[in-house]
């Protein structure tokens, strides 16, 4: 089965993000798909490289960059909500001429349009809001 | 990709405490944008985005009431307004920016069932 998740936490503020990472690992773990995975919203903040939680927490968006490479999923972060909460690639971050761009590698910046596209192309869309 | 999928939008919060109202409105007309067959139903304090008359002036956040007549606008199918929300408001048909179409808890269950995605903003 094809699944896209949306991803609606940032790492630190709701369980969202953990869930929705254990949830991708068991899908693909049970032998399922995951087309997309869609950040919307303060999910946005994953896909952030300068994140540093302290160590003895967990490092949610490096288990995702962990995860996205090692199975080459299509990880897209909405635009719209990346750059408000500053999350820049690099064209970005010289259109707007920002001293940094902080995208992880494996991620990519899109519209809402892939969702939509998601939406479609997906036996089940999971979401993960709290 | 010419797959129509039923998106159910529900606007569930109020129009200036949040980002929300835009996030749900953006959402409605981008799917509406790819030709996907789109509801929106304005529910709890989201009744109070349909106000006639609001005013900007000293917010930060853009005036929600004035796109809301976007959304038939820009094809989103249906638009409606639940009910037992509005009258726990005590609003009516006067108050809103355009003419509503009011569901009450079946229908709205009925299109919950009906439809292929259901968001919540």
């Amino acid at each position: 089965m094809k699944f896209t998740l949306v991803i609606n936490g940032a790492p630190w503020s709701s369980p969202a993000a953990f869930s929705a990472l254990k949830f991708a690992e068991a899908v693909l773990a049970s032998g399922h798909e995951v087309y997309r995975l869609f950040f919307y919203q303060d999910g946005a903040c994953n896909a952030s490289a300068f994140c540093v939680p302290p160590q003895d927490e967990i490092d949610i968006p490096a288990r995702w960059q962990s995860l996205i490479q090692s199975h080459d999923i299509d990880a897209v972060v909405c635009a719209a909500s990346a750059l408000k909460r500053g999350i820049l690639d690099t064209a970005e971050a010289e259109r707007y001429d920002k001293d940094g761009a902080n995208l992880r590698p494996g991620f990519t910046v899109s519209g809402l349009g892939q969702f939509i596209d998601a939406a479609q192309q997906s036996d089940r869309v999971v979401s993960f809001v709290t | 990709m010419s797959i129509t999928e039923s998106f159910l939008i529900i606007a569930t919060t109020s129009p200036y405490g949040s980002h929300q109202p835009r996030a749900a409105l953006d959402m409605a007309l981008t799917a509406a944008a790819f030709e996907q067959d789109v509801s929106i139903v304005f529910m709890d304090a989201a009744v109070l985005q349909l106000l006639k008359g609001q005013s900007t002036a000293s917010g930060t956040l853009k005036n929600v009431g004035k796109m809301i007549p976007a959304l038939t606008l820009y094809e989103v199918k249906s638009v409606y307004v639940h009910q037992p929300s509005a009258t726990h408001y005590d609003l009516s048909d006067l108050d809103y920016v355009e003419d509503m179409e009011a569901i009450d808890d079946s229908r709205l269950k009925t299109l919950v069932e009906m439809s292929n995605h259901v968001m919540v903003f």
